[in-house]
């Protein structure tokens, strides 16, 4: 039986021509998958290639002042990328993956844009992740939203409904037919991607491939609701379609509104004003104010005391550093309201399953704010590791030619955080057990 | 005049009959109140942002002219900020506003990157799309008329009803046209009441007075999205018309429109990117300053190309060193270091820019099969979110800020003392008066006719598409069967 119907379900062309659509959307969104992983790939080694450069270029033309040469010098910072980023490329195409900054005020330097061409980031990427939510419930909602209906419609249903001895099995074999080759084909996509993007056979892949599994569930599960419902097979196609846009455009949309509206972000621009003013004043200020509030900070550099001069980069230093130190409060707001940002939206998703699968994906493949915010948190550790070896060099006016320059390699981040199973699964295992119990109920009442 | 006569009838037939279903009635109410919540969001983020933009566009203009006496240079360096304002139609069209930086730091030496973007502050979320006026009328609305159409003619044909309306004297045509009509006057009542919303919210935002531009951009806007209103009503019977069930009907015109809104204008602008790869930001950089340091590096002492225009220097005023020339000579130096350096970034970015065009003129010329992508360029570029406008935005920052740093170099060449101070000597410095006279930072948004020539390929196409529908609608009243 469950063969025959197999064959029934695999032989129409409709079947055959989205099958086949869908797997080439998924090879697509592997190329360009792959066509991104290159590219980080690439700018990593170009930055290495860079830095050891610019370095050593301004090493040879400002070789007596050390003060001078780090005011150029640039050291750079990676966000690890993953290999599993390029099925979800997330934020990593807004936000850059690589930092590079010079021991002055961070600030400053902190959130400098990539580059990008605006269009592309508005039309967004077919990545993995987005034929997965967005595709994958098309064909889903295309496989069965004529279920019963359509042998209703067609007056084939009588002869099914005398033939089989438990009507409601045979809808579950329908369902688990196609529940089953939608799997496969996510399974062998997945396959392929792991050879072909080099994605390690971890936790984290299982994680991925998991929520993949829930969610394309989620939506059968939403489909057999409709369908226990027993309506006309028109009525069931717009209904599933008004579904789909609900939760793919509107509801995210307005989440994203309400978001961006409840915490605005003047902190930004606010910041950026305030940490000019705090550096450029200090030209103009008694030096002692500056080298006060330095020697506050740092009372282990208590021991150099200002040099009897207009200019020294021991007092150059210190204002750049107070331009960070006025502007701590602003740029501390600033991460606060990322932060909670990042949490409503966190938690809001867990009941919207399209924005959580989103939203756990990118988790996964370390793309989504939170990774971003961990992100900026290690460029500050890293600028106050580079200050606190170069500034007593500096202050010593120590040649420069006796610093081991070629040491200074980039640097990588690399995301520790977790990931939270429970939090990950739970909320689209929930949403699948309420729609199947209760498509259940419906088809029991209505005794098929 | 009896002819229309049919056609009304028919018209106020089919919208009758769509008010008789609860669900039509159900989602007709539900899009009411999306795009009563869109104007809502669309006003409060207008307004924040603008006035946050303008709050700290004055706030450190105060801060530059407080400045005290001081070396030009330092105040090269202390630089300007640009900040971006939206103008009053991105209340109802967001287009790429949220993916564009918020500020500039404008100072000598350096084109630093627009930053503070919308998007960079977003979880995933906003890559879902964003709920504006401008989308609803794009996306939700078509949807709508799809819904409400696809069983326009081919339920007749499915109950039998068509052929006996097409042997009372009823032609193809009337039957096209009327049905047409029905659908377009069920979404007109929800498209005139928006339009009125929307002209009354325009107007508020502007405290009622405004300018021509602005009436012009805003009446185009009206005027495209009724007419792109009116293609789906015609796309919708159209189908409906040739298609043997009303579930195939509804079937196609799902497809189509899952192809006009969400498929294609990704897939051709992914295209465009897989295509013509831009370089990353680092590359970017590195490039640049490997072509200055080709051209001379100004801190170099030993750079050929500094030494030569020293020498001359010294030979057209016949003195033995820079430091009796009549005037600041590292001010001079700073002068033509600028002007290279930014003729470099000006060529790469140039270079770049084209990378883009490139990458968008595939979308763009989409828009010939595509009605959605035609509007969409439309509405963006009149209501300045545009990928146009927003490098139109950093070209004046830029502008702005070369002029700056040359001002203030021309300021140290004329007023500095060329004599270098000893270490203890205060620092040489000038009036502050001076600083009143680089001016504040202002953006002017392109104009009119600035943005038809820049969309000339989406008006095109909307051309196109009416006379592609008149073609269209003649065929099917001379094919079309009853059965």
């Amino acid at each position: 039986m469950l063969a025959l119907l197999f064959k029934n379900f695999i032989r129409s062309k409709g079947t055959k021509i989205g099958l086949i659509f869908l797997f080439i959307i998924c090879f697509i969104s592997l190329l360009i998958g792959q066509q991104f992983q290159q590219k980080q790939q690439d700018n990593i080694a170009e930055a290495a290639i860079y830095q050891k450069e610019h370095i050593a270029r301004n090493a040879a033309f400002h070789k007596d002042e050390i003060g001078l040469l780090l005011y150029y010098i640039k050291f750079s910072l990676v966000n690890k990328t993953l290999p599993i980023n390029s099925l979800a490329i997330g934020q990593r195409d807004v936000n850059p993956s690589i930092q590079s900054v010079t021991i002055r005020g961070l600030e400053a330097q902190k959130y400098d844009a990539e580059l990008n061409n605006p269009n592309n980031l508005l039309s967004g990427n077919i990545d993995f992740s987005f034929v997965l939510i967005y595709l994958f419930p098309l064909l889903i909602i295309a496989f069965s939203y004529n279920l019963v209906s359509e042998e209703k419609e067609s007056g084939t249903w009588k002869i099914v409904a005398t033939q089989s001895k438990n009507t409601f099995l045979y809808i579950l074999k329908l369902f688990y037919i196609r529940i089953l080759s939608l799997i496969a084909l996510l399974s062998i996509v997945l396959f392929i991607a792991v050879l072909f993007l080099n994605i390690p056979f971890d936790n984290s892949l299982l994680t991925f491939y998991t929520i993949a599994i829930l969610y394309i569930l989620f939506w059968f599960a939403v489909c057999f609701f409709i369908v226990s419902l027993q309506k006309h097979s028109n009525f069931n196609a717009v209904i599933l379609l008004t579904i789909w846009l609900f939760f793919i455009i509107i509801l995210p949309a307005i989440i994203n509104t309400y978001i961006v509206n409840k915490y605005p972000i003047p902190e930004a621009l606010e910041l950026t004003v305030k940490q000019r003013n705090a550096y450029h004043e200090k030209w103009d200020m008694d030096k002692k104010i500056t080298m006060d509030k330095f020697y506050s900070h740092y009372p282990q550099f208590k021991s150099y005391p200002l040099p009897n001069a207009e200019f020294s980069w021991l007092w150059y230093y210190a204002m750049q550093q107070a331009g960070d130190d006025d502007s701590a409060k602003q740029s501390q707001e600033l991460q606060n309201k990322l932060e909670q940002r990042n949490n409503a939206s966190q938690n809001i998703a867990q009941f919207i399953p399209t924005l959580h699968a989103q939203i756990q994906l990118n988790e996964i493949a370390k793309a989504d704010l939170g990774n971003q915010l961990l992100f900026l948190k290690e460029t500050k550790l890293f600028h106050e590791k580079l200050r606190l070896y170069f500034y007593p060099k500096i202050f010593d006016n120590s040649e420069v030619n006796k610093e081991n320059w070629s040491k200074f390699k980039v640097e990588t981040f690399n995301d520790p955080s977790e990931i939270n199973f429970l939090k990950a699964f739970l909320p689209l295992l929930l949403f699948n057990l309420i729609l199947i119990v209760f498509g259940w109920r419906n088809f029991k009442i209505k005794n098929i | 005049m009896k002819s229309l006569h049919t056609e009304i009838l028919i018209a106020k037939h089919l919208k009758n009959s769509v008010f008789k279903n609860t669900a039509v009635f159900i989602i007709t109410l539900f899009i009411g109140l999306i795009l009563l919540y869109a104007a809502f969001s669309g006003w409060e983020n207008y307004t924040n942002q603008n006035e946050t933009s303008e709050k700290y566009q004055h706030e450190s203009r105060e801060d530059w002219l407080k400045n005290p006496d001081k070396n030009p240079h330092r105040m090269a360096h202390y630089g300007n900020f640009a900040f971006r304002k939206s103008t009053p139609l991105s209340v109802f069209e967001f287009g790429m506003e949220p993916f564009f930086g918020n500020a500039i730091f404008l100072e000598a030496h350096k084109q630093n990157t627009a930053n503070f973007s919308e998007a960079g502050f977003s979880n995933s979320m906003l890559r879902f799309g964003e709920i504006s006026i401008a989308m609803v009328l794009q996306i939700l609305l078509p949807l709508l008329i799809f819904f409400l159409g696809f069983n326009a003619v081919a339920a007749e044909r499915e109950n039998g009803t068509l052929k006996l309306l097409l042997s009372q004297g009823i032609s193809w045509k009337q039957l096209l046209t009327g049905k047409i009509l029905g659908i377009a006057s069920v979404i007109m009542l929800l498209f005139v009441p928006t339009i009125i919303v929307l002209v009354f919210i325009w107007l508020l935002l502007q405290n009622f007075s405004i300018t021509p531009d602005e009436t012009i951009k805003m009446s185009l806007f009206i005027l495209f999205h009724f007419i792109y209103l009116i293609f789906f009503c015609v796309i919708a019977v159209l189908i409906s018309a040739s298609s043997k069930t009303s579930k195939k009907a509804l079937i196609s015109l799902i497809g189509i429109w899952l192809v006009f809104t969400i498929i294609l204008p990704r897939t051709t602008q992914a295209i465009g990117a897989y295509i013509y790869e831009a370089p990353s930001k680092i590359q970017f950089q590195s490039d640049i300053e490997k072509d200055i340091l080709k051209q001379g590096d100004s801190h170099n002492p030993n750079d050929l190309h500094y030494k030569a225009i020293k020498d001359s220097l010294l030979r057209v005023y016949k003195v033995d060193s820079v430091q009796k020339l009549p005037f600041n000579y590292s001010g001079f130096i700073m002068t033509e270091g600028e002007k290279i350096s930014s003729k470099i970034y000006n060529q790469h970015l140039e270079k770049l820019l084209q990378v883009y065009e490139k990458q968008n003129r595939f979308s763009k010329i989409i828009s010939f099969v595509n009605p959605y992508i035609a509007i969409k360029n439309l509405s963006m570029g009149l209501s300045n979110t545009d990928y146009d406008s927003y490098i139109d935005f950093q070209k004046q920052a830029e502008n702005y800020r070369y002029n700056m740093a040359q001002k203030m170099n021309a300021l140290q060449v004329k007023f500095i003392s060329n004599k270098k101070p000893a270490p203890n000597d205060k620092p040489l410095t000038i009036d502050k008066e001076h600083w009143a006279d680089v001016e504040e930072f202002h953006y002017e948004p392109k104009e009119i006719w600035d943005v038809l020539k820049s969309e000339i390929v989406s008006i095109l196409s909307i051309f196109l598409w009416i006379v592609l529908l008149f073609i269209f609608i003649r065929f099917a009243v001379k094919n079309l069967k009853a059965i």
